[in-house]
């Protein structure tokens, strides 16, 4: 009964929503991909500087960093895996 | 004399480059510029027939680059009397019969002799995207107020910035008020803040850009036309002319519908 009923409720919202908004949204998310996907030396750059970061403060596989551009219907995230071989630089949440 | 190269790209096919070039072409010679507007969309030659001149052509782009002929051969001067010579592409050959360096060269030599020299780009970014540019000291990127067309600006942009062409301008094409104002078309400052580059002005969606093109004469000849009088403004913006750029009235006025019936000669635009 509840699903139905937010169902109806986005069904209403979408409508109310003009076409250029949505056009808007779109071209939004179609170049925030495109220019991701486009610039590789920047990524490239963007990933070395990620983990300089990382590892100032523990110990990570450094030829082991993904990076992912995932489209979630209106968001765009960037995902990042970095493997952590060693996290004794940080200070345990406890001795603070 | 020392004339100036400008490229008119868009990425997507269709929303108007073509119709873009030779009214901004025709805009700047009735500034009382000499102006030479070259087709190098190879294979698929479209500004000869918008200018109506599709039976004078002998020579091409591709015979003056061969040396087969010399340039002069090769330029259709205009119907209308101005100062306006069309440089056509070849219709059966390919994007690869010339290179980027013989447009360049090409290009030198038309600088030494006119003001503007403006190249219709083909849709894409091949081959004959590079020879377009490649003679280019200045960019137009022409859009629609639509997704598909805007992504492909973006991209275009992003091309011509790494080939040196710093600062390409923009023109947003057939542009609706009306569908603005009902929130059914992204507005001018949509579209500019997603591309984020200087807007050069805009030209409201107008049907006698259509009948212009069935007669083969630039839409700039027509005063009547709100796109010819944008066009206009345009021109005056590339001429370095400081005018703000064009804001689009609705045509549906009152006093438009009256105008149109009088028909009394006015611009269907205002400024800013």
């Amino acid at each position: 009964m509840r699903e139905l009923l937010q169902w109806l409720l986005g069904l209403a919202y979408k409508d109310r929503q003009s076409s250029s908004e949505i056009a808007k949204q779109r071209v939004r998310l179609v170049l925030i991909q495109d220019r991701v996907e486009l610039a590789p030396d920047v990524m490239q750059q963007m990933k070395e500087e990620i983990l300089e970061v990382v590892s100032r403060y523990m110990v990570v596989e450094d030829d082991f960093i993904e990076f992912e551009v995932r489209r979630l219907e209106e968001l765009i995230m960037l995902v990042s895996n970095i493997e952590i071989k060693d996290a004794s630089m940080l200070t345990p949440a406890a001795a603070r | 004399m020392t004339g100036k190269t400008i490229v008119v790209t868009s990425g997507k096919g269709g929303v108007g480059k073509t119709t873009a070039t030779a009214n901004l072409g025709a805009a700047l010679a009735m500034r009382g510029h000499r102006v030479v507007v070259i087709d190098t969309d190879i294979g698929l030659r479209n500004l000869d027939v918008i200018m109506g001149l599709e039976n004078r052509i002998v020579y091409d782009l591709v015979n003056v680059i061969e040396g087969k002929c010399r340039v002069r051969q090769a330029m259709i001067k205009d119907k209308q009397g101005l100062e306006l010579y069309l440089i056509p592409a070849a219709q059966t050959r390919d994007k690869d019969s010339i290179e980027p360096s013989q447009v360049k060269e090409l290009c030198a030599q038309l600088e030494q002799e006119y003001d503007y020299i403006l190249i219709d780009c083909p849709a894409g970014i091949e081959q004959g995207f590079r020879n377009a540019t490649a003679a280019a000291q200045e960019a137009i990127v022409v859009t629609t107020p639509e997704v598909a067309a805007i992504r492909d600006a973006d991209r275009v942009i992003g091309l011509l910035e790494a080939s040196g062409l710093h600062r390409p301008r923009l023109i947003i094409n057939r542009i609706s008020s009306d569908m603005v104002r009902r929130g059914e078309m992204m507005s001018q400052e949509d579209v500019e803040q997603l591309l984020a580059i200087e807007l050069l002005g805009l030209v409201p969606v107008d049907e006698r850009t259509v009948s212009a093109a069935n007669r083969g004469i630039p839409v700039v000849h027509d005063s009547r036309s709100s796109a010819g009088a944008a066009f206009i403004h345009i021109a005056a913006r590339i001429d370095g002319e400081e005018v703000p750029v064009n804001q689009i009235m609705p045509r549906s006025g009152m006093f438009n519908r009256l105008r149109d019936m009088v028909g009394i000669k006015g611009r269907a635009y205002s400024h800013a």
